[in-house]
């Protein structure tokens, strides 16, 4: 069974460590209005590039094999996520369970061969 | 140490209450102090092994280097660029470090010694990891510049990317230990090579798959020679090239407690965590949690001695050893131990 | 009693950042109220007993098909004003479509109160096993009972894959820094060097 008091501390861990991140970021900014460090300018808070204004749109860039790869991910992810529940009940499943588990990895493994022969994994 | 608070005279539910916040921040100081003392050991031991001498200025061997730094970054002005979106380029470092400390939460630092004790500890550990990406990337757009961009597009794909072969070979762990529970897969180490040595490192099986988790640790945390995202030739300083102050020294404390966090992990799924690297009862004076801190410390030095002589991956070579080596090479091992084992009888 | 606070915060925070998650102007910021709404509900797995379930939610739905929509909204060159003439262009077609979810959401609702669907009827099969984890539960119902339609998830996914990659893969481009590892290792010093000794003012025969 599922013991919810174990879960309860991740939640106040969760408020405590936002909490602290969220202090060290805000803290030195009040801090640096104290001491007058703050102090900004035009030049300052432009975005770097090696000393002249940029030339274009740094969003615009587009390279669809980053697509690729997030999708071949979500894929082995999910492989994984189906593997979780099958490693720990082994032992009630048995040989059936195991060889099913086998025809699964075989058909991703047809897939990750496929990606492969298609030259989806290599990146130049 | 619930019991402890109760004893003092507090209810059940205040003495619970109390206990727990006290040993969060016994998990997250000393971590954050532990993460100063390492980046200067990091420092230390790059120079040692390119004959300099390191940080040797503030306080006696320089050991106080690290919090000189930190006490000058906190001094400095933040600067949030005019071209970023304000409010996301300053949660990025938030989530960056919560995400970093979060993960602590189910490490298991003695028998019984850890702050949730869940069943799917390595899953939330697997979990929590993957939020990583969400730092980088948001700090990288919000930064609106090019150099952070790239850089950012590129951690991730490079975190993912491995992502995929630590997932299997935790698989391969949990089919040996046959629980999710960080303390059961610990438990199941006891012994585990010819009856003695307490790790499943001792395993010829489990060897091979001990190795590519070293190696994708490396790469996940993107430390050298999968350190891409900084490759200060081409990219700058990489996603974190518009910060200062603070903001960007949390991104520095986050990798490098995860950095601590991946070498805890290798400890504590092929090492035997806080048990001895012997099964031999002199050995179990020593308390356990000083086990796995000098467990810990060792992986942390491999990790130094690998930046210190291996040079840098190129983008292709890097993607090439995710995909076409690492996945196949542990989907195979899933089959091989899942074979053996039942072929053995290990679930009768 | 901290449970059911618990169960409000999550569930507000899902119904919030879904709104949001529609309501936000910037598709990045969209993305990341959705992110935030999968999280509580994670959350809300937790509570309700589902642990599995709740770090499967974070590990595949936040940690990897979000980070597929934050590619795609990142790297897009998204024009706002384009976005609002198709906006209003495609009005007819949102209304239609929200009417259609209007009439399923009523008709599902009374389907229900009809009396003539019984959910989950907890006849006791569905119990989860004595002493086990509701992982290990998991795995005993899929790959016992439920083992064709977990390999027709494996068909899926297979499917998924090779559209995935007929859909985004330019066809074979010259390969650049294509390198052969194994021959790189396998070379020897005397394969690429020789020991000459020229006479002098004769140079070297290449």
């Amino acid at each position: 069974m599922v013991d919810l008091e174990q879960y309860l501390p991740i939640l106040i861990f969760l408020l405590i460590a936002g909490g602290l991140s969220a202090a060290f970021v805000f803290l030195p900014m009040g801090v640096a209005r104290l001491t007058g460090t703050h102090n900004p300018s035009a030049e300052k808070l432009s975005e770097y590039e090696c000393g002249f204004p940029a030339f274009e749109d740094p969003r615009s860039q587009f390279d669809v094999r980053f697509y690729l790869i997030a999708i071949l991910f979500i894929i082995f992810d999910l492989e994984a996520a189906f593997l979780f529940p099958w490693a720990v009940s082994l032992d009630l499943t048995g040989w059936p369970g195991w060889i099913t588990m086998m025809v699964f990895l075989f058909e991703l493994a047809v897939g990750l061969a496929y990606a492969w022969k298609k030259g989806a994994l290599e990146w130049e | 140490m619930t019991a402890f608070f109760e004893s003092l005279g507090m209810t059940y539910g205040w003495a619970w209450f109390v206990a727990t916040v006290a040993g969060i921040l016994l998990i997250a100081l000393p971590l954050m102090l532990a993460v100063a003392m390492i980046i200067y050991v990091d420092r230390k031991i790059w120079a040692a092994m390119a004959l300099r001498k390191g940080p040797n200025v503030v306080g006696p061997f320089g050991l106080l280097q690290s919090f000189a730094d930190g006490l000058k970054v906190f001094l400095q002005e933040t600067i949030v660029p005019s071209a970023a979106n304000k409010g996301l380029f300053l949660i990025a470092p938030i989530i960056t470090f919560t995400v970093a400390l979060m993960a602590w939460a189910v490490i298991p630092f003695n028998s019984g010694a850890v702050l949730a004790d869940i069943n799917v500890g390595l899953l939330y550990i697997l979990a929590i990891s993957s939020l990583g990406v969400y730092g980088v990337v948001i700090s990288g757009w919000a930064s609106n510049s090019k150099y952070p961009f790239f850089s950012a597009m590129r951690a991730a794909a490079q975190m993912i990317s491995y992502e995929v072969s630590i997932g299997f070979v935790l698989i391969c762990v949990v089919l040996w230990a046959g629980s999710f529970n960080l303390n059961a897969i610990i438990e199941a180490q006891r012994g585990h090579g010819l009856g003695i040595v307490n790790g499943f490192f001792f395993n010829l099986l489990l060897f091979p798959m001990w190795v590519v988790f070293l190696i994708s640790s490396l790469a996940e945390t993107a430390r050298a020679p999968f350190d891409l995202t900084e490759a200060e030739s081409e990219l700058v300083a990489g996603y974190q090239t518009e910060y200062s102050s603070m903001s960007f020294a949390l991104f520095w404390l986050g990798e490098y407690a995860n950095v601590l966090l991946m070498c805890a992990l290798n400890a504590i799924l092929f090492f035997g965590g806080w048990l001895p690297p012997l099964d031999w009862a002199p050995l179990y004076i020593i308390p356990g949690w000083l086990w796995l801190f000098a467990k810990i410390f060792f992986f942390f030095f491999v990790f130094s001695w690998v930046k210190a002589t291996v040079p840098r991956f190129r983008y292709d070579q890097l993607m090439r050893l995710g995909w076409k080596v690492f996945l196949p090479l542990s989907l195979i091992f899933v089959v091989l131990i899942s074979g053996y084992l039942m072929a053995t009888g290990h679930f009768a | 009693m901290i449970q059911t606070i618990a169960f409000y915060l999550f569930a507000a925070m899902v119904i919030a950042s879904g709104a949001f998650t529609i309501l936000a102007r910037n598709p990045v910021h969209s993305v990341l109220w959705l992110i935030l709404a999968f999280f509580n509900a994670a959350g809300l797995m937790v509570i309700a007993g589902a642990e599995f379930i709740a770090m499967l939610l974070i590990i595949v739905y936040v940690g990897a098909i979000a980070v597929l929509f934050l590619f795609v909204v990142m790297m897009l060159d998204i024009d706002f004003a384009e976005l609002r003439a198709g906006f209003m262009k495609n009005f007819p077609l949102g209304i239609l479509i929200a009417l259609v979810l209007l009439a399923e959401l009523v008709l599902g609702v009374g389907a229900y109160r009809a009396g003539a669907l019984h959910l989950g009827t907890p006849d006791g099969s569905a119990a989860p096993l004595l002493g086990r984890s509701n992982i290990e539960s998991i795995g005993a119902l899929l790959y016992g009972r439920y083992l064709f339609l977990f390999e027709s998830a494996g068909i899926i996914l297979l499917v998924a894959m090779i559209g995935a990659i007929v859909l985004t893969h330019r066809g074979a481009r010259a390969v650049r820094g294509q390198q052969n590892i194994s021959k790189q290792i396998a070379r020897k010093p005397s394969e690429a060097t020789v020991n000459t000794r020229p006479e002098v003012g004769q140079g070297v025969e290449l």
